[in-house]
């Protein structure tokens, strides 16, 4: 099905008018100007400043977070948090979007046990004014599920769960229908299949005040079709063809999740089709209790107060990882409090006496169970179809522990030559061929991270390398494509943004172990191809002298020309045929000693270079 | 003296063959073909006190066909050697600029000449020379020559035959072939000889008739001499007894140019025999001239790093260990300056003839 007609546009209508929409907005402002001459409220938060967790956080706690919401409009809370929720910046909103759409449509088919196919199409309507339209095969929205999972903020499950998730950028699809309406003032579109339901098509939205779902039309269709598509126009947003543009999202997205196909048609109607180069779908990530030595205040309390458990002891044994009777009976000595209280009743206080004690135990580190990498299988997939390298290697490491309470694991790839890196535009003198520049790929828990890569321990592992010692002279004029994997139950983000993992001792080492296991093999493979190449440039300067000397020496002796030339010649392959053997032996060599023979040869080049021209045999005769 | 030739020709094509003839026997029996040559720098003369010139040693070098660094220079040597083997039987002389073109021409399927410059055959001619010892003139090839020579004499070359006290401003040019066969040396009345360093102080000289005055010959190599001017000082030296006084610039380049008119050269060391005149004798300048001509302080030169790390370089050669050019050369480090020959020009045009000259002959205040 052509997704040009999928949707019947004629169909769509705006859910307010368009004054209306303003009035709103103006109305949104109001409970904020209130707020600002409310002062004693404000003195009364200020006692909350005192639960402030590690992280210096307001320490409220997701229920009263909630109630805030419900309290203010929630658009106005969206219009507030923009940066927190990645909506800066015209073109960073609109990969945003794409982003919320394509991960929620690759967990729900991988729930599903369905491998991906997702087309993703962007029109322009106007001056920063777009459409976008996502549709996958997945399991579909039920008319039941369809309004909590579209038209209402943080109704998902997703926060403070302990698992390897691609995880929201902050608004989730409920929010992209919200950012919709308060940009345009329209609805959302939405056609959705089941395997055992009708296949039905809405026109919904979200009512801003009480952040719930506001359908506007329902009906079921005659169209047979399995999965979720959806429609949605945006205003202040802007395509632009960039590294961080909706496509390179979707590229990069296609290479960590090989068992996807993605289709992306841009608003220039130029199509991207990204074949699946894996039929598996990944293991699902396993949920992990979480280690006590990464829990903060208020995460425990959040915890404790959903518990089954009658007494915090109890309760700190079965929903905590690694949590043992001794350290039980460690945290009992210590504590002020008896350990036998409800849970629900801890205090602040209380919970944060707990974590001082987590922190001062010993515990054994968390499993690195549960965790679902790429493969080095499936990356080489991946990267060979996408970007088609002329060499490529892969490496992922073992999982491990940082800051002794979260499992995380790394996976890097360097793939070199061929189409590997990004076009500079330029041309090379010499050879006529495209100059290329280091791409550099960060990804998240398979979610390709676009922006803000001056800050992120990924970028930085990657600058970091002493690529010399690798046969690369220059990074960022070399024709790499690097691609970098974290994935952890807990990306340790610098920013609301989550797009730049901080720099934790632990995971900078791994990311280094990866990257250098994996330029290695860049190495070797370069180190190889310029002995290829040394050789049969040999063999041709050797042949083509072969005739000059044998013109000569036929002057010299008489002997006949071409005779002394395919002698000439055999004894060239003789000793061609030698040097391949003594090669072979070479490879035998280790990494150090291929290391040496680069960089002298690269000493070499450079003195070749300095070398002015053939000096006359006599530094003083200039005869 | 015909025969002789024709005999001498035989000689060195045989010599020619013989190289392309060691070549083609490796090639026959599959070896990798190299040849072996003398090595001709620093590292391998040596002073020879006896007949007071730089000798080539005996340490010699393979040239490879089938090593990178070698190859392409084993080609060029191949290539020379044959072209003068055509030369010779072409009964020509040609210059060594000739035998550049001649052989410059690109590698089939390529775009590679198999020479770029001169610079590159110029060298292994010398190899060539030196080793099937042999030398250039006898190889039917000439050096370009730039030297100028005037002084009471008259010269025979083929038919004709010169006046060298009629040269007017220019002076007679000095051929680059000055063998006996060729150049005779007829009616000589002079008591030295004079090599003047630079053209235009020579030009000075011969416009004061300096050496009708002071009976001598006046020759100048325009700087660095090359073979021809060497040869003919040295003729000039053995045949005549005339001793030989160097005029130069007091800095190393100007004393190494009198070096190589004493003993030789470096590269061409392997035949200084024929081409040095130990005899010569250093008359100036000198760094004391300053002081003892009062030479004004301003129209000297400061040293410079290069001019240093010469001096320091020359001060280690075997010809120069005498006290007195150790002397000089530290007194010219100590004074950090040099002089040129123009210079004393501050002190009147014709201060150089008139005073400085016969002053200095005067004195016998030379360098040895």
């Amino acid at each position: 099905m052509a997704s040009d007609d999928f949707f019947d546009s004629k169909q769509e209508m705006p859910v307010l008018p368009a004054k209306d929409s303003i009035a709103k907005i103006e109305e949104a402002k109001a409970p904020a100007k209130e707020a600002e001459a409310k002062a004693p409220a404000k003195a009364e938060k200020k006692t909350l400043k005192e639960k402030e967790d590690d992280n210096g956080y307001p320490a409220l706690t997701a229920e009263e977070l909630a109630k805030e919401f419900k309290e203010h409009s929630v658009a106005e809370f969206f219009k507030k948090n923009r940066q927190m929720l990645g909506l800066t910046g015209k073109i960073r909103t609109l990969t945003t979007i794409v982003h919320e759409y394509v991960s929620n449509s690759l967990d729900a088919c991988e729930e599903s046990g369905i491998l991906p196919e997702i087309e993703v199409k962007i029109t322009e309507l106007g001056e920063e004014y777009y459409e976008i339209m996502v549709k996958d095969n997945g399991p579909g929205l039920t008319k039941e599920t369809l309004g909590k999972a579209l038209g209402q903020l943080l109704a998902g499950t997703k926060f403070h769960r302990m698992m390897q998730m691609r995880g929201q950028q902050g608004i989730g699809a409920a929010g992209c229908t919200m950012l919709s309406l308060i940009t345009t003032g329209k609805q959302i579109q939405v056609i959705s299949g089941t395997a055992k339901h009708t296949p039905f098509m809405a026109e919904m939205t979200i009512d801003p005040k009480k952040n719930e779902p506001k359908i506007i039309k329902i009906e079921e269709i005659k169209k047979e079709f399995l999965g979720l598509a959806i429609k949605a126009k945006f205003k202040d947003v802007k395509y632009q063809k960039s590294e961080q543009s909706p496509l390179e999202y979707l590229r990069r997205t296609a290479i960590a999740n090989p068992h996807a196909k993605i289709i992306f048609t841009d608003p220039f109607g130029e199509k991207s089709v990204f074949e699946r180069t894996s039929k598996t779908i990944p293991q699902r990530p396993v949920e992990v209790k979480p280690h006590p030595k990464g829990v903060t205040v208020d995460e425990l309390l959040t915890m404790a107060k959903a518990t089954q458990a009658r007494k915090i002891s109890s309760f700190l044994k079965s929903d905590f990882d690694r949590m043992g009777d001794k350290a039980i009976e460690e945290i009992e000595k210590q504590a002020s409090f008896d350990l036998n209280k409800d849970p629900k009743k801890m205090s602040w206080e209380e919970a944060e006496e707990i974590i001082k004690c987590f922190k001062t135990m010993n515990f054994i580190a968390p499993s690195t169970e549960g965790l679902s990498p790429i493969g080095e299988e499936r990356i080489t997939a991946s990267l060979k179809g996408i970007v088609e390298p002329e060499f490529l290697s892969v490496l992922t490491r073992k999982p491990t522990v940082y800051k002794g309470g979260f499992s995380f694991q790394v996976e890097a790839a360097i793939a070199y030559g061929g189409n590997a890196g990004k076009s500079s535009g330029e041309k090379d003198e010499n050879t006529g061929q495209e100059i290329k520049r280091v791409e550099v790929m960060r990804f998240a828990n398979r979610v390709p991270l676009l922006f803000d890569a001056g800050g992120c321990a990924l970028s930085k592992a990657v600058q970091g390398l002493d690529w010399k010692r690798y046969a690369i002279k220059n990074l960022d004029n070399a024709p790499l494509t690097v691609f970098v994997h974290m994935l952890s139950v807990h990306i340790p983000y610098t920013g609301a943004g989550k797009q730049a993992v901080s720099d934790e001792e632990e995971v900078m080492e791994e990311l280094r172990l990866a990257l250098m296991q994996a330029a290695r093999q860049i190495m070797r493979h370069i180190a190889g191809k310029r002995r290829q190449q040394e050789k049969e440039q040999k063999k041709k300067l050797f042949m083509k002298y072969a005739t000059e000397v044998a013109i000569a020496l036929h002057e010299l002796t008489g002997k006949k020309k071409d005779e002394i030339e395919k002698k000439l010649h055999a004894i060239v392959l003789k000793k061609l045929k030698l040097e391949e053997k003594m090669e072979k032996d070479l490879e035998q060599k280790t990494d150090e000693e291929i290391a040496a023979e680069l960089e002298k040869e690269a000493a070499k080049e450079k003195k070749q270079s300095k070398k002015k021209k053939p000096k006359a045999g006599g530094e003083e005769d200039s005869e | 003296m015909v025969d002789d030739v024709k005999a001498k020709d035989k000689e060195v094509i045989k010599r020619l063959e013989g190289l392309g003839t060691g070549i083609f026997e490796q090639i026959e029996k599959g070896k990798e073909p190299a040849i072996e040559l003398p090595v001709r720098n620093l590292g391998n003369i040596f002073f020879d006190k006896k007949s007071k010139t730089i000798k080539l040693g005996d340490k010699t070098s393979q040239r490879q066909f089938l090593n990178i660094a070698h190859t392409r220079k084993f080609m060029q040597t191949a290539l020379v050697a044959s072209e003068i083997k055509k030369i010779i039987n072409q009964d020509a002389t040609t210059s060594i600029r000739d035998l550049y073109y001649a052989l410059k021409h690109t590698i089939a399927d390529t775009n590679e000449n198999t020479f770029e410059e001169q610079g590159e055959s110029d060298p292994l001619i010398e190899d060539i020379e030196a080793g099937l010892d042999l030398l250039r003139e006898e190889l039917h090839l000439a050096a370009s020559s730039k030297g100028v020579i005037v002084g009471d004499m008259k010269i025979k070359d083929g038919k004709d035959t010169i006046d060298l006290t009629k040269m007017g401003s220019g002076g007679w040019g000095i051929p680059s072939n000055v063998e006996p066969e060729r150049i005779q040396i007829k009616d000589l009345s002079a008591d030295y000889v004079l090599f003047i360093e630079k053209d235009a102080v020579w030009k000075r000289f011969n416009e004061d008739i300096f050496w009708k005055k002071n009976k001598c010959i006046i020759i100048t190599g325009r700087g660095q001499p090359s073979r021809a001017e060497r040869r003919f000082v040295q003729r000039l030296n053995k045949e005549f007894d005339l001793p030989v006084l160097a005029l130069m610039d007091a800095d190393p380049w100007g004393m190494y140019i009198y070096s190589v008119i004493k003993q030789g050269s470096i590269s061409l060391s392997y035949s200084e025999e024929k081409l040095a005149t130990p005899d010569t004798k250093y008359i100036g300048l000198t760094v004391k001239d300053v002081e003892t001509f009062k030479i004004p302080k301003e129209v000297t030169i400061k040293l410079n790093q290069l001019d240093v790390k010469r001096l320091n370089e020359m001060k280690n050669y075997e010809w120069f260990k005498t006290k007195e050019w150790q002397n000089e050369f530290a007194l010219m480090k100590e004074k950090a300056i040099k002089l040129e020959l123009e210079a004393l020009s501050k002190k009147g045009i014709r201060f150089i003839t008139e005073t400085y000259l016969p002053e200095k002959m005067k004195s016998k205040d030379f360098l040895p």
